[in-house]
């Protein structure tokens, strides 16, 4: 005989919930089964689980709960301070930025600056100076040949490669290239060699400073405004490779050489909107003959 | 609508570890036989109740315990023989209707025990939750996920493989 526990899947279950009907109950209660599950079921309900200390388990939980959350504090705080760092580090990049304005061969180019004044630059030069709080600190650097027009107030410094030439508001040129020139049209400017033995040259009016030989040489000079501002180049007793590299500012060639005394003296000008001229009015003078080369730029010198 | 206590209020949290942690951490330990492992299991749970307090309400924090429980050991599957203990005031030999019945109470005590262990994880958890943990079909079915009839056919599954191995010590 098949047994309703048997052939019932959820029988046994049911009989334990108390849930059998009265019939099934009586019936079930005949077998042997149910006196051995009676006895099993009553064993089994006298049996214990572990011992579990709750308040000690909240303890721990909060333990971690708090090295977690101190970890990622410490490590968010590392973040921002790694953050704004970075941030300082890219600000302070930013603001002690320079701005730079160049020009290329036979260029010129007017800057007005942030305190008015205004700085012509002729070919191929470099200005640059630093993009905020200029004004409290006025100093740029400088490279090539400009004619400064500074605004009254603090010092205003050039740093060149030779020297440093310092003014309060005056007019004035520098011409840092292969030589160095600087020309005061205006006021007063000083003028500080690099080489810090030499004193510093003050410079009035329709005075001049070179540098030749590493010395600084005080020259009066008479003229009202640069002469690259009217877009000539003039000469006085100086070296041809002044000149040579002058028209090499002004215009985009490369002169090739060939032996070609150099250092012999040459007076005169040249104007800087024709190329033909400038050579002819440089160059025959002198007894130079020139000629293209095979690339555009190049032209040839030879006795 | 009154709105219900947020878990994020440590009250609150507090009151729902007191209220589960000793049920849930047994369930797990039932399922694994490693209560080391079930209480780590159960507190990690806890933990991240807190960390996701605020996504998970008061009301749904027992399934959500249960459910994420049962999924964190699903990941370690360790399954380990469930140390049992009889409750100590019990005193051997009480109102049996036949004494006779038991070979010796100790050492069927101990077979029982055995047997418990010896049953599939399945039935196992299902019987000890109803049978140790007095819990109704409907809570273990809620537990664990299943139907009552699916709890119901575990129980009697459990019962009768019971029954098999201890009725030849169980002489009637």
């Amino acid at each position: 005989m098949i047994e309703n526990y048997d052939a019932d899947d959820t029988f046994l279950a049911r009989w334990i919930a108390g849930t059998l009907t009265k019939e099934e109950r009586i019936g079930f209660e005949k077998t042997d089964t149910y006196k051995q599950l009676s006895i099993i079921n009553r064993e089994s309900q006298l049996l214990k689980g572990p011992d579990i200390n709750t308040d000690t388990a909240l303890e721990k939980v909060k333990q971690k709960i708090n090295t977690k959350r101190n970890k990622t504090k410490v490590f968010r705080l590392w973040y921002s301070v790694a953050a704004a760092a970075a941030v300082l580090i890219g600000l302070g990049v930013f603001l002690n930025s320079s701005k730079t304005y160049t020009t290329g061969i036979g260029e010129t180019m007017s800057v007005t600056l942030a305190d008015g004044s205004i700085i012509d630059l002729n070919a191929n030069s470099k200005l640059s100076h630093k993009r905020f709080f200029w004004e409290n600190n006025r100093e740029v650097d400088f490279t090539g040949e400009a004619y400064f027009v500074v605004k009254k107030g603090d010092d205003f410094v050039v740093s060149t490669s030779k020297g440093k030439v310092e003014v309060l508001g005056t007019e004035f040129n520098i011409k840092d290239r292969s030589y160095f020139e600087l020309k005061c049209y205006e006021g007063k400017v000083s003028f500080i060699n690099n080489n810090f033995s030499s004193e510093p040259s003050i410079l009035t009016k329709g005075m001049k400073v070179l540098i030749e030989e590493n010395k600084v040489k005080k020259i009066d000079f008479n003229e009202e405004t640069p002469d690259w501002k009217q877009g000539i180049s003039k000469f006085k007793n100086q070296p041809l490779m002044d000149v040579l590299e002058e028209l090499q500012q002004i215009y985009p060639i490369t002169f090739q050489l060939n032996n070609i005394d150099t250092s012999r003296i040459f007076s005169g000008s040249f104007r800087h909107d024709n190329l033909k001229n400038a050579l002819q009015t440089t160059l025959s003078p002198m007894g130079i003959t020139y000629q293209k080369g095979s690339k555009n730029n190049l032209i040839i010198l030879s006795e | 609508m009154p709105q219900e206590p947020s878990v994020c209020e440590e009250k609150n949290y507090n009151e729902l570890f007191h209220k589960y942690y000793e049920q849930v951490t047994k369930y797990i330990y039932y399922k694994c036989g490693d209560l080391q492992q079930a209480e780590d299991i159960v507190q990690n749970i806890f933990v991240k109740l807190w960390q996701l307090c605020a996504t998970i309400s008061f009301s749904k924090a027992k399934s959500y315990i249960y459910r994420a429980c049962n999924n964190s050991f699903l990941n370690e599957i360790k399954h380990q023989k469930v140390v049992l203990r009889h409750q100590q005031d019990v005193i051997a030999n009480t109102d049996y209707e036949s004494p006779d019945f038991l070979i010796e109470v100790n050492e069927f005590r101990t077979k029982l025990k055995d047997a418990i262990n010896e049953l599939s994880v399945k039935e196992r958890e299902v019987f000890l939750l109803s049978r140790v943990e007095q819990k109704t079909y409907r809570e273990i079915a809620e537990i664990t996920g299943l139907t009552v009839k699916a709890i119901e056919r575990r129980m009697s599954k459990a019962l009768k493989e019971l029954r098999e191995v201890l009725g030849k010590d169980i002489k009637i």
